[in-house]
């Protein structure tokens, strides 16, 4: 039986033991505190909290300058909001500035509802586009995890590692993929699965999906190798040269615009050391619409991003490149 | 602690000429904005931050972020003057390489901002702020914002931040020029009410339209409202902000763009240009010919000082001169340090306090606690160790330093080494010992000798004209290389002060005019006279130059 755990939850537990172990550590929040399950953290350190409302340039721009000061903010709300509407906030006041070596402040941008499964909310609040504008903006480095597991490890990464960190959660329950043991590093892909035929590079809820689709690949005698990619920035492109060179052929899976997304960043890498045939799944340049939860599945076939999609992939790149 | 007025108007002075030196080399940037604050960051650099520009990142100094980011050149300047780095490197403004990038960046030491995309530093500095009083430390965070950002609604988010954590280790200032890059702020977004025809000052004179202090004061803000361009009020108001406890305070300050160069002041188009490197020579003698006028209220009712002080304080005197005499150095006696004492709290106008005494060593720490800005001593009743001692006690104490020399005298051989420190030099045109004499004419010569010797002697101060000077030798006074003018009956002894300090600003301003344009004529005959010309576009000064230049037979 597959265990679900809520990404948020694991983020705000994390957050706390984390403000025991580090002064420097503060929150901010814009009125979404609830959901991104950081009040506890307000409530356990009133001095080190702050909820700005409903008002995201400030949130950004505020923690730039509590991070200039040597703080570690964490900085969340929706994703729609937050890489959404402060691009310029965040480009500007926490990426841009660099002194001593350090390049942009250290400001931890953690966000939830990222991706079509948002759900009920909609196409205002189903945010595709957050991998392709973070990518983009020099300095930062940008995360989309599986599971819960992850989500744990990376906070604690992020308080660790210098330097603006975005990381993108889920807003619904996610299997857990990884044990509690597995190593996260950034720039570093983790092998799920071993395969030879082909490799499934995937990120956040696509994760799971894939593995489903390599375990049926498998009983067609397909061998499939699944990367959980979960540091789209820096990206591991030893890995993908790996995956290439032994496999012939990469099917991408993202929650998110094929464009300028994830499976782009994968197609750039490859590109430049083993090029072969890449296809994306993935949203493909449109915008999303509300599913209620137990429909979330269908909002994600609408687009093409279901383990099915996956295997006919992987088999459309057998069958060309053969 | 005394205002140590000639110390930031040396500064302010001194920057703004960097500011043009960097932006005509550099072929563009935003001078308007930068003459805006000149006053505030002088103000802030050379009077209330904390800083060491051998170590910028020291963790107890004071910050000061440049919201309005564009307006760099005005920070790189103070930046430069203060130490953090060469002036010679204001040159390399916006070159490749340089570590003075179009907008404030921490590639320049002493930058505590990355600006450039307006909206953002008040957010950022409320963050800094938070971020000091976790860590319990006791620095100040200035802020400042423009107008023309004030469009921004994040501006407006932070306004309501910050007093809802009641972040009063933070200070605002809003650089109220009233011109943003398309037009006046009036008619692109107004802040207090629309402009309606074309008249700036419109908005300047009128106190009912101003709005945007109630903005701020509704958000919980503890608003100080000032003229921009004084630095004593500048300095009042951080005092008083500083004061403040339980919530941030803006300081709403009035001022002129392209402040200090008339053909920028007021002109939209000088908000983001560079000048033509032939007119920079010109621009910088005219940032050398700033004037001041110094009423002398001994003028007026000897019973009613205080009223006196109001008199010229409502006229926007730029000093109230206090001419104390003791009845031994000269026949009369007016007042003593007593009454100064009792005059200050009435205007935070400088005092500048002449005192014709005897032994003023043995009293002049009277005259710095009774709140004397500037103190200016006669020569004739010093000698090299006296005035050195005075000297030492007036610095220590912020309070700027004058030497006076009467009709009969001349610099003596002993003041040498101090002009290059001097502040003020009174030149006394009437015997002193009472108000209403005749200027001695003599005094023109004199003072135009003593002029030339002191340029040579690295006099970085300004002469003072005191005594019979009125509205027709003014101007001859202000060629003479005179640039505070003291009147007494001919200003406080008139009806109406307010007007005739104008119309004694009218008459400086036509000499000025006409100084600049003979400056202009040596450097590039009647072309360059008809191109300076032609750079007032806004008002009737064009008018004015016109005529000057014809009667000088430059056209």
């Amino acid at each position: 039986m597959t265990e679900f755990a809520d990404m948020r939850t694991v983020y705000g537990e994390t957050l706390l033991k984390l403000g025991d172990e580090n002064s420097n550590i503060v929150v901010v929040g814009a009125d979404t505190t609830d959901s991104l399950k950081t009040k506890p953290f307000g409530k356990k350190f009133p001095n080190r909290f702050f909820n700005v409302g409903i008002a995201e340039a400030n949130l950004v721009t505020m923690a730039a300058g509590l991070a200039n000061e040597g703080k570690i903010p964490f900085a969340s709300t929706y994703a729609a909001f937050l890489p959404g509407r402060c691009v310029d906030q965040i480009r500007n006041a926490i990426a841009y500035p660099s002194r001593n070596g350090k390049n942009g402040l250290n400001v931890k941008m953690v966000v939830s509802h990222g991706g079509l499964s948002v759900g009920p909310d909609g196409g205002s609040h189903q945010q595709i586009e957050d991998i392709a504008i973070m990518r983009v903006i020099p300095n930062i480095k940008v995360f989309v995890p599986a599971d819960t597991v992850s989500v744990e490890k990376l906070t604690r990464l992020f308080t660790q590692v210098y330097g603006p960190c975005y990381m993108r959660l889920a807003r619904s329950k996610t299997p857990v993929i990884h044990s509690k043991e597995q190593e996260f590093q950034m720039g570093k892909g983790i092998v799920l699965r071993d395969g030879s035929d082909c490799t499934i590079v995937a990120c956040g809820i696509t994760v799971s999906i894939a593995l489903e689709a390599a375990d049926s690949l498998k009983q067609e005698g397909i061998s499939c190798r699944v990367i959980d990619m979960f540091s789209i920035k820096p990206i591991d492109s030893e890995i993908l040269e790996k995956a290439a060179r032994e496999t012939g052929g990469i099917v991408t899976c993202e929650e998110h615009n094929v464009m300028a997304g994830f499976g782009s960043a994968v197609t750039e890498t490859i590109s430049e050391t083993y090029p072969v045939l890449v296809k994306r799944i993935g949203v493909k340049d449109q915008f999303g619409e509300s599913a209620r939860d137990g429909e979330i599945p269908l909002l994600l076939e609408k687009h093409g991003i279901t383990s099915i999609h996956i295997s006919n992939a992987v088999k459309s790149i057998r069958s060309q490149t053969r | 602690m005394a205002l140590n007025y000639y110390h930031i108007f040396k500064k302010v002075k001194e920057a703004r000429k960097l500011v043009i030196k960097g932006i005509t080399v550099a072929g563009s940037g935003h001078p308007g904005g930068s003459f805006s604050m000149a006053e505030i960051l002088g103000c802030m650099y050379f009077k209330f931050l904390n800083y060491d520009p051998k170590n910028p990142l020291w963790d107890d100094r004071d910050r000061l972020v440049l919201s309005k980011g564009h307006a760099s050149p005005g920070l790189f300047s103070n930046l430069a003057v203060a130490g953090f780095f060469a002036k010679s490197e204001m040159e390399t403004l916006r070159k490749f390489g340089s570590k003075l990038q179009g907008h404030p960046d921490f590639k320049c030491p002493g930058v505590e901002f990355c600006g450039g995309s307006l909206g953002l530093g008040l957010s950022f500095s409320i963050g800094m702020a938070l971020a000091a009083r976790i860590d319990g430390k006791n620095h100040h965070i200035y802020t400042i914002i423009g107008d023309g950002e004030s469009d921004e609604g994040q501006v407006w988010e932070a306004a309501m931040t910050a007093p809802k954590y009641k972040v009063d280790n933070l200070t605002v200032f809003l650089d109220r020029n009233f011109i943003q890059q398309d037009d006046y702020t009036e008619r692109v977004m107004p802040l207090d009410e629309e402009l309606v025809g074309d008249d700036i000052s419109e908005m300047w004179k009128n106190a009912a339209r101003w709005k945007v202090g109630d903005k701020w004061r509704s958000f919980g803000w503890n608003v100080l409202e000032i003229d921009g361009h004084r630095i004593e009020q500048i300095s009042k108001a951080v005092n008083s902000a500083l004061q403040t406890k339980g919530t941030p305070s803006i300081i709403i300050s009035r001022t002129i763009k392209g402040k200090s160069v008339e053909h920028m002041e007021d002109n939209p188009k000088w908000h983001g240009v560079a000048p033509n490197s032939q007119m920079s020579p010109i621009i910088d003698l005219e940032l050398d010919c700033q004037f001041l006028i110094s009423p002398s209220i001994i003028a007026g009712d000897m019973m009613n000082l205080e009223n006196e002080v109001k008199r010229a304080s409502l006229a926007r005197a730029d000093f109230i001169h206090l001419d104390v005499m003791d009845g031994v150095f000269v026949p009369n006696k007016t007042f003593d340090h007593e009454k100064i004492k009792q005059l200050r709290p009435i205007t935070p106008i400088p005092f500048d306090t002449h005192l014709m005494i005897t032994e003023p060593v043995k009293h002049v720490k009277n005259y710095v606690d009774a709140g004397s800005d500037i103190i200016t001593v006669h020569a004739e009743v010093c000698n090299e160790s006296s005035f050195g001692e005075i000297h030492d006690i007036l610095r220590s104490n912020s309070v700027s330093v004058g030497l006076a020399i009467n009709p009969d005298t001349d610099l003596p051989q002993w003041s040498e080494k101090f002009i290059p420190d001097l502040d003020q030099l009174i030149i006394m045109s009437v015997i002193p010992g009472k108000s209403g004499q005749k200027y001695i004419e003599s005094t023109h010569e004199k003072t135009q000798r003593i002029a030339k010797f002191l340029s040579e002697q690295k006099f970085d101060g300004l002469i003072e004209a005191d005594g019979g000077v009125d509205l027709t030798n003014v101007e001859s006074c202000f060629f003479d290389g005179a640039r505070v003018f003291v009147g007494g009956s001919a200003i406080i002894g008139q009806k109406d002060v307010r007007s005739t300090i104008i119309e004694f600003r009218k008459k400086l301003m036509h000499a000025r005019r006409k100084l600049l344009i003979n400056k202009a004529h040596s450097l590039g005959g009647t072309d360059l006279v008809k191109k300076w010309i032609d750079l007032h576009e806004v008002g009737k000064k064009k008018t004015e130059l016109l005529q000057i230049a014809q009667e000088a037979g430059f056209t």
